[in-house]
């Protein structure tokens, strides 16, 4: 406790005040004039009593005790005691609170990250000062608004509380950009008419608290425009690091043995022991396998200091630049043997289900030790070619597990609707249009090479040509292992496409190849075929070498795939937590209920939609879709993020050029106590009138 | 202030001094008397009792020759007669302003006292002599004999005022620079004296009085029944004692009490004297007539 006032004043008030008080006890004292024999014995049993105690009168009176702690508390109070000194709070405070996966990590006393951030943050709201506002945000992939400005503290406590843990990668960025537009609006709705804006500005200072364990993936890309970073304080959260995590999972079938199964999986020990653990492998939540592996220290007491002096946090993809600071062991990668891949070959299933790998380690972080993936049954697609005559097309098809058929497109158009049509879709999974547009497209999904679907929003305009492929999404499925730059392609017509499709290539003026989902029909529309017209001699040619390079038919097999909703998990694209999932909608479909890993569902409005679109992914495991599509019903939900698999605390923050040290605690600052003491005071003094009424003498 | 107690009534009631003939003064020593009295004396003398034989010298009486022993013996002894002397009586009674406190008076009390054990000595011829002191012996009646006597000593105790700074050291020695004659020495006082009591007693041995101190105290100052803030006024030198009563403090002041009452009978005790706490509570014939009788003093 300290005193705003020193100690002069209250010396000043108790010398001034308590001699006259006990003069003045000595003074009003009436004592009652009695007559004895002799006062020989009294005077002798008064200094035998005073041999102890040699203010033994003032020790006897409790009154003149009471009114002696009376004026010592008023004296006290007046030096305006304070707990915990510290410079006056901000008029705004503005609360990043840090709610991603690795803020789950259970600390020392049984309390989560985000519960001691959550704690913190309540005494930040303790320590504003009357009057003084804050508002509080929550931030993970993505950052939510818990309160805007607020003075009220109990609702600003309650939001805080409100903050739920989520398990997905750290980003500040939306939340910095959040709090600056709110800064802003605070400004714009606060103003008084008449008066210019700006000067009413947040003219008060305000300050910035970021509670969080540092794994901060986009700290250092981060700008900070308008918050003032002098203010800015971030507040540590956590101390363990004990943690081992599976960064990838993948299920492929064998592609000559389509019923046997191989599933990968690599996992890392991040923290400064070695581990030994068991992986073990569930399909449909049956175990199916175990295998036990030894890991390394991930973090050494060396590293632990240098990353201790980085500048913060690396990168995820571990490109960190050495030079700027960067974290060693990230930049050198993992230490030898802290990094083990676990294989699990020749399972045996031929069903579709979930597969899921499951680490038995008691660390710190349990989000990561389980990834989940979905396979499907292996089955032959059926693929329809309306073609012209194409061999590179027939060769490539007829190296793939799918069966084919052939048309002209003459013969397609002239067919009747019961040729084409089973139970009110295409008969084929997947039709392919080479340099050949129609609109005769029963539901169905359609590759167009060189062609484009009849349909409202898409058209193909003039030739490019002596473009290079400038742009393409590599994470896509259809994409994968599909070495696109390597791609030469002599023409291709301009493309006109709606908004709302996937863009998987692209060229410089024009898409080359994308993908439509549109009224339960899938459209992927490739603006080249593979022979294409000479424009000089009219003959046909070869228009890429595309087709002979050996990923065209790994294209051609994710596509069909893809399309067909046969794809396994290989091409599945990894889901992250906080990243939206499209669940294709069956015709007819008014609601789809979504099922999330922790048993609720979501029911989401799908009448008159093709897909619909489906954001509360924020935690891992597996959503389930119905009523849907088989086969893209059902999406795993995974971490894979060392960066937040990496739960060691980080003590440095880089923001905006600018290096933050955390601080353990949120600081106290000062809590007027004086009250207090005045209502001690006052309580001390009807206690001393009580005694006084009862004439209590001791 | 000063009060006499002249108009406090009789000291003595009739009935009560009808008892008190009965009774006598026994001195536990035996002492040389001025005049022949009723008691045996130390000294062979010529009363009729027959005390002892001596071998005849020259010059003793011739009439005291035992001439049967002489025809027997042929060898000439003196008879020997115990002599019977009479007693001194001397009672010293403290009239100082400490003594005129309580209910009743600590002063009448000891009056009654005196008067009663004066009226037995007078009763049995002795020699009675009552002194008042205070700071000094402030009054003096000495030298009475007969029982007609008593009611100058009525009247010498009624109108005796009490008053004054206790001075018994001083009242001491003058007693007994006056008085050579041994006898019963009868001390009633408080002995509340700031100048000590001791010197005083000391001065009365060397006398060798056979001393009775008799400690007078009122139950106010056994069991003082006293609250709050007090100041308590010495009445005889006016000395003030600001007090905060409390139970420790009563209880400390009544060991200090029991402690001084204590050390006085130690201190007569040591010195062959007797000591006897009077409570004025306790009715003065019970004193005289239980306590005095049960110590030996009268018979």
């Amino acid at each position: 406790m300290t005193f705003l006032s020193g100690w002069g004043p209250i010396a000043l008030a108790a010398g001034l005040t308590v001699p006259p008080l006990v003069a003045l006890y000595f003074l009003k004292l009436r004592r009652q004039p009695l007559k004895v024999s002799s006062t020989l014995l009294w005077k002798r049993a008064v200094e035998d009593l005073q041999v102890n105690a040699p203010f033994q009168r003032i020790k006897n009176n409790l009154l003149l005790w009471l009114q002696l702690l009376v004026l010592l508390l008023a004296a006290f109070a007046l030096g305006k005691p304070v707990i915990d000194a510290k410079e006056s709070q901000k008029d705004s405070l503005i609360l990043l609170i840090d709610q991603s996966a690795s803020m789950e990590v259970e600390e020392e006393g049984g309390m989560s990250r985000l519960q001691i951030a959550k704690d913190q943050a309540k005494t930040e709201i303790d320590n504003l000062a009357d009057g003084a506002r804050a508002m509080v945000i929550g931030f993970s992939d993505r950052a939510t608004i818990a309160s805007s400005f607020e003075t009220d503290k109990n609702v600003l406590k309650r939001r805080i509380d409100e903050i739920a843990a989520t398990e997905s990668v750290t980003t500040l960025s939306e939340a910095v950009t959040l709090a600056e537009a709110y800064m802003q609006n605070q400004v714009i709705g606060g103003e008084t008419p008449g008066q210019d804006p700006t000067a009413q500005g947040l003219t008060g200072p305000v300050r910035v608290a970021i509670l969080s364990d540092g794994n901060i993936a986009d700290a250092t890309k981060l700008t900070v425009k308008r918050l003032p970073t002098d203010d800015m304080q971030v507040i540590s959260v956590g101390e363990r690091s004990d943690n081992v995590a599976i960064l990838s999972m993948d299920a492929r079938r064998n592609y000559e043995r389509p019923a046997m199964l191989e599933v990968f999986a690599m996992v890392r020990n991040f923290g400064p022991d070695p581990v030994t653990c068991d992986a073990t492998l569930y399909i449909n939540d049956e175990n199916v396998d175990v295998q036990t592996m030894v890991l390394q220290p991930g973090l050494r007491a060396a590293d632990a200091e240098v990353d201790a002096d980085s500048s913060g946090i690396a990168p995820e993809d571990g490109t960190a630049d050495t030079s700027a600071g960067g974290r060693s062991i990230m930049s050198a990668g993992p230490p030898i043997g802290s990094v083990a891949s676990v294989a699990f070959d020749e399972v045996e299933y031929e069903g579709g289900g979930v597969v899921e790998v499951r680490l038995n380690v008691p660390d710190a972080l349990a989000a990561d030790n389980v990834a989940w993936t979905i396979v499907q049954p292996p089955r032959s697609v059926s693929v329809l070619l309306v073609a012209a005559g194409d061999v590179f097309l027939e060769r490539a098809l007829d190296a793939l597990s799918v069966d084919v058929e052939q048309m002209t497109p003459a013969a397609f158009e002239n067919a009747s609707d019961d040729d084409l049509t089973e139970a009110g879709r295409s008969k084929w999974d997947v039709v392919i249009f080479e340099n050949y547009s129609t609109k005769r497209l029963p539901p169905g999904n359609y590759i167009f090479m060189g062609g484009v679907p009849d349909i409202e929003g898409v058209s193909s305009g003039k030739t490019i040509s002596n473009e290079i492929l400038f742009n393409w999404d590599e994470s896509h499925p259809i994409l994968r292992y599909v070495a696109v730059d390597n791609i030469q392609v002599f023409q291709w017509s301009e493309l006109t496409l709606p908004t709302d499709a996937e863009k998987l290539i692209e060229g410089e003026t024009s898409p080359v190849l994308a993908y439509l989902a549109r009224d339960g029909r899938q459209y992927l529309i490739c603006a080249f075929g593979i022979i294409a017209e000479d424009e000089i001699t009219g003959q046909p040619m070869l228009n890429t070498d595309w087709v002979i390079k050996p990923h065209f038919p790994v294209f051609l097999s994710n596509a069909i795939q893809y399309l067909a909703g046969s794809l396994s998990p290989t091409g599945m694209r990894n889901i992250r937590p906080g990243e939206p999932i499209q669940f294709p909608v069956l015709e007819g479909t008014q609601e789809i209920a979504v099922r999330r890993p922790d048993g609720e569902s979501d029911h989401i409005q799908a009448a008159g939609f093709a897909n619909v679109n489906y954001a509360r992914t924020r935690r891992v495991g597996v959503y389930t879709a119905k009523p849907g599509i088989e086969g893209r019903d059902r999406f795993a939900v995974n971490l894979y993020s060392a960066g937040e698999s990496d739960i060691a605390p980080r003590q440095k923050l880089t923001l905006s050029g600018k290096q933050l040290t955390a601080s353990g605690e949120v600081q106290r600052v000062n809590k007027p106590v004086w009250p207090w003491i005045l209502l001690a005071a006052i309580a001390v003094l009807a206690l001393e009138w009580a005694v006084y009424s009862k004439r209590v003498f001791v | 202030m000063p009060a006499t107690n002249s108009n406090k009534g009789a000291l003595l009631e009739p009935d009560f001094i009808a008892r008190l003939e009965r009774l006598e003064i026994v001195s536990r020593k035996i002492f040389h008397g001025k005049m022949r009295g009723e008691r045996r004396s130390k000294r062979r003398g010529e009363s009729v009792e027959f005390a002892d034989y001596r071998n005849y010298v020259i010059g003793d009486d011739l009439r005291f020759l035992d001439w049967n022993i002489y025809a027997r013996l042929e060898r000439l002894f003196v008879k020997l007669f115990l002599e019977e002397e009479d007693l001194h009586v001397n009672l010293l009674v403290d009239i100082s302003g400490s003594m005129d406190i309580g209910k009743p008076l600590k002063s009448r009390y000891a009056m009654q006292i005196a008067a009663a054990l004066a009226y037995i000595g007078l009763s049995n011829n002795d020699r009675v002599s009552v002194y008042a002191f205070a700071d000094g012996l402030n009054y003096e009646l000495s030298g009475l004999r007969g029982k007609r006597m008593i009611a100058k000593v009525f009247d010498f105790l009624g109108n005796v005022e009490c008053g004054g700074v206790s001075n018994l050291s001083r009242a001491c020695k003058q007693y007994a620079m006056r008085h050579a004659q041994a006898g019963i020495l009868l001390v009633l006082s408080d002995f509340f004296d700031k100048g000590g009591y001791e010197s005083g007693l000391r001065m009365l041995l060397g006398r060798k009085f056979d001393i009775y101190c008799i400690q007078v105290l009122a139950p106010e100052e056994i069991d003082p029944q006293l609250t709050g803030e007090l100041r308590l006024t010495d009445v005889e030198d006016d000395d003030i004692a600001e007090v905060s009563i409390s139970r420790a403090l009563i209880n400390r002041y009544k060991h200090n009490l029991q402690a001084y009452c204590a050390e006085l009978q130690s201190f007569c005790t040591r010195r062959g004297m007797t000591y006897a706490l009077a409570n004025t509570q306790v009715p003065f014939d019970q004193i005289v007539m239980g306590y005095l009788r049960r110590r030996g003093l009268l018979k």
